[in-house]
């Protein structure tokens, strides 16, 4: 298996602060890669830039082959990189039916059409992706209810469902289970297992039970740049990562 | 030549004097205020009617407390509930308020317009070595100019304006650290508002006035502080100076286009850097 | 409401509204008047409730619109005067006018957008003003003679008068001019346009994006495209409305490009209710009900414009149609109208990078 994508170098700086610097990172094809570390390492940095939610101001992204570096948001989603948001992130007028078919409609008409004239409700495939992506997350039966009344663990497994229906190669987890009670993790747990069967994922997390347990490599950032890589087992027993935890315990988030 | 500079610099202090009031309440209140014109008319007004009988004195006087006067019900009665709405709905609301006091005063007074009467003493021209410019224009400047700094004081140099410039930066803050933001709002939405209403008295002798006034000083106070910065003060000074020295020398050099080139400069700020020259870039309303 | 019932109801209103207005002060000139002008509400209605974008500057399409169709008349083909022509023409400017305008304008938001619409109207009102010798800047153009509408082998002149027929208190039929029954016809096909078009794909994105910007941008749509479709098509109807005013007034002025002007359009979509597709119609007969037969009897109609537009502002955001509606949330508008950009991914988070 080949590497799906592929960082150089990549860096983002604010100024004088530097969010992420020297990454050069790299994932196959279905792996489950977890990116963890403590507060301000720069995760959500590093994932803004895959994601093309910024632009980083050093280094390259490849991905499948291809140059995305440069490429705004949409463009990248279309090529099938997608994220959740890491607060919960969706149409809150809408139904949560409704906010799955607007993803699965912009992966089926792309970025732009002019088309004044015809309906979207007679696109019977944007439909059966919306209600496929809901089942996977086990919305399927909260569809008609408003997006914006829906818990917040709901709100983001929506988020999740969102992401999928755009049929995405990779995904972006950005603290999934954040803010869960023990049952909706171990539901999101079983979730993530799930689409890691049929598409890439990186995922941030805090949770480490969870993170261990599921993931098939670990990368550490730590300081905006990557301390370790390697498997849970490989991870666990490294040193230093201990030491960037702080007094070697790694925390859990109930 | 001289004197279209001059007269560049007059004009672009009362749009100074406008804009400064504009631009602190966007700054600390994060509020569009599109009827800021009808503090100026209603400055002109009362300033006229007030001089016409008892003196040009009274009549500056006069004006900033009836606009304060207005200001203040206006800001506690109907205002403040649009504080935390979004842009828009400020817009229109400021908007629809102006609206109704240009009819307002279109009612009272008539539609014609009218005409300021200045005592002896300050018309005439007075001789400043290269030119010969007219005396109310010097005073008038010199007024402004006054005024200006003792805004700055204020803001600088005083507790309640240590409110108003940490109030711009961050309201919540403020209010946790135990600043009256509510109290200090309102003073400054009625300080901004009195400073366009006496400039309104002020300047209306050079600018004649009719309800319209309004709207034609409101729009240039927009190009004003979006090229010197919304929320800035140092914007709008060096913005309101800009603005007028544009539009005079535009006048002297290329007369067809002395309006337009104000709208000019605006759309390119707006469009290469929409926070203006000394506006900080940050997110407006929600 | 199903399609057939909606444009019956439709239909019955147009053809009856010129007489119905008659026993309360109106005429069918006003009628014509405000079906025109409530074509350019529709535009802005798009703009503001469908797209959430607040334009202060549709004066300049309007006017452009306007001064595009009496020239090509008077001034571009004065040998042969076309109505068909000069319609074509001045829809075609005025849209191109606002592709490349909205390209520019489209990057902005809230404030910034209004500011900046503002500005490009402000430097088209100027420009038409001192432009003496192309518009006659502040005379504006007059007393145009506009060629009969042609139709395959006939023209009609819509100045034609209907056949006479007493309608008691509604008047007579043939108070009512050919220019009624033209319009009717070109406010109902916009009407369909802007309906088929809200309930299209395209406004269904158009409405996520106003929604949730951040979302749609990542679930792949562009949302600069989408808003400078709604930017061009609200600009191409608006100067629709400004040629078939000029044409119907025989005469044009500067005054239509002014700030007051584009102010004007906001408070018609407003009042009616800027997330409804009668809205429009609705707030554009109130006011220049308003403007036409209460200035009649008194100076200061516009002090009333003025009073009912800030309580409706603050009692009924969704306008006088939208109160109607089964609203989901509160505050309608300012659920409608965008006036922060997505968060801005190039600048730190508040509190320092957020991990």
């Amino acid at each position: 298996m080949s590497a799906i994508l592929q960082t150089t170098g990549l860096g983002k700086r604010f100024g004088a602060f530097a969010a992420n610097s020297d990454i050069d990172f790299s994932v196959e094809e279905g792996e489950l890669r977890a990116v963890i570390g403590p507060n301000g390492a720069g995760k959500t940095t590093f994932f803004n830039l895959l994601s093309g939610y910024a632009q980083p101001t050093s280094g390259e992204i490849v991905f499948r082959g291809e140059r995305i570096t440069h490429l705004t948001g949409p463009r990248r989603v279309r090529r099938g990189i997608a994220k959740a948001f890491q607060t919960a992130n969706v149409f809150p007028d809408e139904s949560v039916l409704q906010n799955c078919r607007l993803a699965a409609l912009a992966r089926a008409q792309g970025g732009f059409a002019l088309e004044v004239f015809r309906s979207s409700r007679r696109l019977g495939a944007v439909d059966d992706a919306a209600r496929e992506a809901l089942a996977l997350v086990d919305l399927a039966s909260a569809a008609d209810t408003r997006a914006g009344d829906l818990s917040h663990g709901d709100k983001k497994r929506l988020d999740i469902a969102i992401a999928i229906a755009t049929k995405p190669a990779i995904l972006l987890l950005d603290e999934p289970v954040a803010g869960m009670s023990i049952e909706e993790v171990h539901k999101t747990d079983a979730l993530i297992r799930q689409l890691a069967k049929r598409m890439t994922v990186l995922l941030i997390e805090h949770d480490m039970e969870m993170i261990m347990g599921i993931s098939d490599r670990i990368s550490v950032l730590h300081q905006g740049k990557i301390l370790a890589e390697g498997t849970p087992a490989e991870i666990r027993a490294n040193d230093r990562v201990q030491e960037a935890y702080l007094g070697g315990r790694a925390e859990t988030i109930a | 030549m001289p004197g279209q500079i001059l007269d560049g610099f007059i004009h672009g202090l009362v749009y100074v004097a406008i804009a400064l009031g504009l631009t602190i309440v966007f700054g600390m209140l994060r509020l569009v205020n599109f009827s800021h014109g009808a503090f100026y008319a209603i400055g002109a007004y009362v300033g006229y009617a007030v001089t016409e009988r008892f003196g040009l004195i009274a009549g500056l006087i006069a004006a900033p407390i009836a606009v304060a006067l207005f200001a203040f019900i206006y800001d506690r009665a109907l205002l403040r509930y649009f504080y935390e709405k979004d842009t828009t709905a400020q817009i229109l609301l400021t908007f629809g308020v102006a609206i109704v006091v240009e009819e307002t005063l279109r009612l009272i007074f008539g539609g014609t317009t009218r005409t300021y009467t200045i005592g002896a003493v300050l018309s005439g021209s007075l001789n400043l070595g290269f030119i010969t410019y007219p005396t109310y224009r010097v005073g008038l400047a010199v007024g402004i100019i006054i005024l200006i700094l003792a805004v700055y004081f204020f803001i600088e140099r005083t507790d309640y304006g240590l409110i108003v410039r940490a109030g711009v930066r961050d309201r919540t803050m403020v209010q946790l650290l135990g600043g009256n933001v509510a109290q200090a709002s309102t003073v400054i939405f009625v300080l901004g508002a009195s400073l366009a209403g006496f400039v309104g008295a002020a300047a209306s002798p050079i600018y004649d006035v009719d309800p319209g006034t309004g709207f034609q000083f409101l729009v240039p106070s927009f190009v004003v502080i979006v090229i010197g910065g919304l929320g800035s003060f140092w914007g709008a000074v060096i913005g309101g100076l800009i603005v007028g020295e544009l539009q005079s020398l535009t006048g002297l050099l290329f007369p067809p286009g002395a309006d337009v080139v104000i709208y000019v400069a605006m759309a390119l700020v707006l469009l290469i850097k929409p926070t203006g020259l000394f506006g900080q870039s940050e997110i407006i309303g929600r | 409401m199903k399609a057939l019932r909606f444009y019956a109801l439709v239909v019955a209103g147009l053809v009856l509204f010129p007489f119905v207005i008659h026993p309360i002060g109106g005429y069918p000139a006003l009628a014509t008047q405000i079906l025109i002008v409530s074509i350019a509400t529709m535009g802005l209605n798009l703009l503001v409730g469908y797209a959430g974008l607040l334009s202060y500057g549709q004066a300049m399409f309007y006017g452009v619109g306007a001064y595009m169709a009496l020239l090509t008349i008077s001034k571009f083909f004065p040998d042969h005067p076309n109505f068909w022509l000069a319609l074509t023409l001045a829809i075609g400017f005025v849209t191109l006018m606002a592709l490349l305008i909205g390209s520019l304008v489209v990057r902005l938001y809230g404030i910034y957008f209004a500011l900046l619409t503002l500005a490009f109207a402000q430097m088209f009102f100027f420009i038409v003003f001192k432009w003496r010798d192309l518009t006659q800047g502040d005379d504006g153009i007059s007393g145009v003679s506009i060629p009969p509408l042609p139709l395959g082998l006939t023209s009609l002149d819509l100045t034609t008068a209907f056949p006479p027929l007493d309608l008691g208190i509604f008047g007579n039929l043939s108070d009512v001019k050919y220019w009624y029954a033209f319009v009717a016809i070109v406010a109902l096909g916009v009407l369909a346009f802007v309906r088929t078009l809200t309930q299209s794909q395209f406004g269904e994105v158009l409405g996520a994006i106003r929604e949730n910007e951040g979302r749609s941008t990542f679930v792949g749509f562009e949302p600069a495209r989408y808003k400078l479709a709604a930017f061009t098509i609200a600009g191409a109807l608006t100067g629709l409305s400004g040629a078939l005013r000029a044409m119907f007034d025989t005469s044009i002025s500067p005054d239509a490009l002014t700030v007051e002007t584009s102010g004007n359009f906001v408070i018609y979509a407003v009042v009616g209710g800027v997330k409804t597709l009668l809205g429009p119609f609705a707030g554009t007969t109130i006011i220049l009900f308003l403007q036409n037969v209460v200035s009649a009897k008194t100076d200061n109609w516009r002090l009333f414009e003025g009073i009912i537009f800030v309580l409706v502002i603050v009692f009924l955001p969704g306008g006088i149609l939208g109160t109607f509606k089964r609203k989901r949330s509160r505050a309608l508008l300012s659920e409608t109208i965008r006036t922060t950009p997505p968060h801005d991914a190039t600048q730190p988070t508040a509190g320092g990078a957020a991990l």
